[in-house]
């Protein structure tokens, strides 16, 4: 074991005094993952300001502006109460408001059995997201309300008597339609762009790695160092333990760094910790399994560096590091076969709230698989190849 | 009392190794004693490289066996390797660490424990004369440094058996002569040393005994004296001549008195000829050379050395 850890506590002091590998591993992850939160905007947060115009000033009314502050909208909408439609309009073309719901005159009176009006949303092409949840929360709530009145048409058709009806219609309004679809595995919180990309880039250029360790056993294949250590009661179990052990540690090293600087600088947030060093864990085995990948196949230094270069951004395009939350089907799907594309699919969920197995299994499966796979081909390869 | 001859450190019998249809080493068997320095001499090309290679097991023997010490030497990580220092022909260092980085770092690869290993750091940076420039990186150092430390990192765990292979190649006279001397010094304290080279005169100044190697056949072996004496009735008539020096070697070749002919020495204008009576065959030289358009400018008759060895046993010169 003490061989193993000479071999990668050199190979380490080699690296570290390479200025570009600091750049690359350490330095332009943390940078570009900044920019590209700068960029986005510092607020990475969705929330809309929508207002509101009680025409009716019944309880129906009342029920909308308690949906919008409720607990489920809070943090995300921020209700602004106008006194007329025309007020509201020129606050939503001003960018005051991002949109508007009008609720007309005698709306809780339709709710006893009179005519509808109908609620309106005043948008803007502006914002277009802000306005279609203005939109869902409305017909959401229109909805509710038609089925209030549903219910109480039911009873007085039934014989109520008509004393009850104002009973009938507060009763019917405690019962709640569905509370809301949402689809399976979709996380409560909004995901910040840094959440993603500090991950992202650190994984991007974690993977230059596997140049480094590859041309390194190269150059030491031609300056006679390897022969040197051939030549020592050291096994080539060992040797392949200390190198992979130096690329594992450097590997980890990077993406730590860079996950650390985005959570206490730039504001990432993941909801578990151990599932952040879990995914930084399956990546670094991943490298590990790259950089030998690349031995086996490479004859030259000079080919291993080509290999290595066609790997990394092969493997950044389809694993979707370049693409916040992934992009089309296509690509999710693409990235299915990537280790970077599984380990940014848990630090997606991660940055949205899901928690344990939950965010990691499936990820840390699919990288596993991954590893397999490379490494099959690896030692089939190896063993292709003419021993000494 | 015991007359058994002591275990030789180094024990190669019948090595044989081919790559594809080319057989690199052929048959080769050679001992070497505890203390002794065994130069084995050939051109480039002749399989001294791939012998060695095998000695030090960085490459398998289609046939044949390497003993150090009695134990067998394999590709594996066996214990017969932490007995055998490697010298390799080219600076097989880390230029981006310090030369102490280096020591220690070869060192730890035959698990010397801590303190043994920082005094045989500084053991071997005193014997190759860079204590001072212990702190300083591999790639700040001149060309003659490299090399004495190249030679220090195969020392560093006081092997039994130290391999060189051709260390002074392209070395300044003055770096060569410091070699030269470490190895003797090495041979002195007790150390067998296996030194390869394809310089007459290092195999001459060094070795105990000297192996010579040909197409991958061991054809020679003897202390220089003994080899000398089997050309001690030939001559080496040295012909420093202009024109067409490799056709007027060929046609030396095919005099019947003539063993062996060739380009050599350290010059290009000289052929080298070995003939068993160099002054009755002399006119005949000259006469040819001069039908042949080559002009001779001097003739000398030396007494045979190794290269005198070599060209009659090879009927070529050893840097053809």
């Amino acid at each position: 074991m003490r061989v193993v850890l000479s071999i990668a506590a050199k190979d380490l002091r080699q690296r570290l005094r390479d200025r570009s590998a600091w750049v690359i591993v350490f330095v332009a992850p943390v940078l570009i993952a900044g920019l590209m939160a700068l960029a986005f905007g510092g607020d990475t947060e969705f929330r809309a300001d929508i207002g509101v115009v009680d025409l009716d000033h019944g309880p129906a009314a009342a029920g909308l502006t308690q949906v919008l502050t409720g607990p489920e909208l809070r943090g995300t909408v921020r209700v602004r109460e106008y006194g007329d439609a025309a007020t509201a309009r020129r606050a939503v073309d001003s960018g005051r408001a991002h949109a508007a719901i009008v609720v007309p005159a005698g709306f809780t009176r339709a709710l006893r059995g009179g005519s509808p009006s109908p609620v309106v949303v005043l948008d803007s092409v502006d914002h277009g997201l802000e306005a279609q949840l203005a939109r869902a929360v409305a017909e959401s709530y229109v909805a509710q309300v038609n089925a209030d009145r549903l219910s109480v048409a039911t009873a007085v058709a039934a014989g109520v008597p008509q004393e009850d009806v104002p009973r009938l219609a507060a009763r019917a309004a405690l019962l709640r339609l569905p509370e809301q679809v949402r689809p399976e595995g979709m996380a409560d919180d909004p995901l910040e762009v840094i959440s993603y990309f500090g991950p992202s880039m650190g994984i991007f250029f974690v993977l230059f790695t596997v140049g480094f360790g590859a041309r390194g056993y190269f150059a030491e294949q031609q300056q006679g160092t390897l022969d040197r250590i051939a030549a020592a009661p050291v096994g080539r179990g060992a040797l392949l333990l200390g190198k992979s052990l130096s690329t594992f540690g450097y590997s980890l090293a990077g993406l730590a760094t860079v996950t650390l600087v985005s959570w206490l600088a730039l504001g990432a947030r993941w909801a578990d910790p151990v599932g952040v060093a879990v995914l930084g864990l399956g990546m670094a085995v991943a490298v590990v399994c790259l950089t030998a990948l690349v031995i086996a196949v490479a004859r030259t230094e000079r080919q291993a560096e080509g290999l290595a270069s066609v790997v990394v951004f092969g493997l950044a395009l389809a694993g979707g590091n370049f693409v916040f939350a992934s992009g089309t089907s296509f690509m999710h799907r693409l990235a299915l076969f990537t280790p970077n594309g599984w380990a940014l699919r848990g630090f997606t969920d991660l940055g949205t709230g899901v928690r344990g197995w939950a965010a990691v299994g499936a990820p840390l499966l699919g990288i596993a698989g991954f590893c397999a796979a490379v490494t099959a081909v690896t030692v089939l390869l190896l063993r292709l190849r003419r021993t000494p | 009392m015991n007359d058994a001859a002591p275990q030789p450190v180094l024990d190669c019998a019948h090595l044989v190794r081919r790559f594809g249809d080319r057989t690199a080493v052929d048959d080769v068997s050679l001992r070497i004693a505890p203390g002794e320095t065994y130069g084995l001499l050939g051109p480039n090309g002749a399989g001294k490289t791939t012998a060695i290679r095998m000695v030090c097991g960085l490459l398998r023997p289609d046939a044949g066996t390497v003993r150090v010490a009695g134990l067998p030497v394999s590709t594996a990580a066996g214990p017969a390797k932490r007995l055998i220092g490697f010298v390799p022909q080219e600076v097989a260092l880390y230029p981006d660490l310090s030369v102490r980085e280096n020591l220690r770092f070869f060192g730890r690869l035959y698990r010397l424990p801590r303190r043994r290993l920082e005094a045989r750091v500084a053991e071997v940076l005193d014997l190759i004369g860079l204590t001072a420039r212990a702190r300083d990186r591999v790639d700040s150092l001149s060309g003659g440094m490299r090399r004495r430390l190249n030679i220090g990192a195969g020392l560093v765990h006081a092997p039994t058996l130290l391999v060189l292979d051709e260390p002074t190649v392209g070395v300044d006279p003055q770096s060569r002569h410091a070699i030269l001397e470490s190895v003797t010094r090495f041979g002195e304290q007790g150390m067998a040393v296996l030194y390869t080279t394809h310089y007459m005169e290092e195999a001459e100044r060094l070795c105990d005994r000297v192996g010579i190697i040909d197409r991958g056949r061991l054809i020679a072996e003897g202390t220089p004296r003994e080899l000398v004496s089997l050309v001690a009735e030939r001559d080496r008539v040295r012909l420093t001549a202009v024109g067409d020096l490799d056709a007027f070697a060929r046609a030396c070749r095919r005099f019947t008195r003539v063993e062996g002919a060739a380009r050599g020495g350290d010059r290009d204008d000289v052929v080298e000829v070995v003939v068993k009576d160099a002054r009755s065959l002399l006119p005949e030289l000259l006469d040819l050379a001069h039908r042949q358009g080559v002009h001779v400018r001097s003739v000398e008759i030396d007494e045979p050395d190794l290269e005198t060895v070599f060209l009659h046993l090879t009927g070529t010169a050893l840097r053809e």
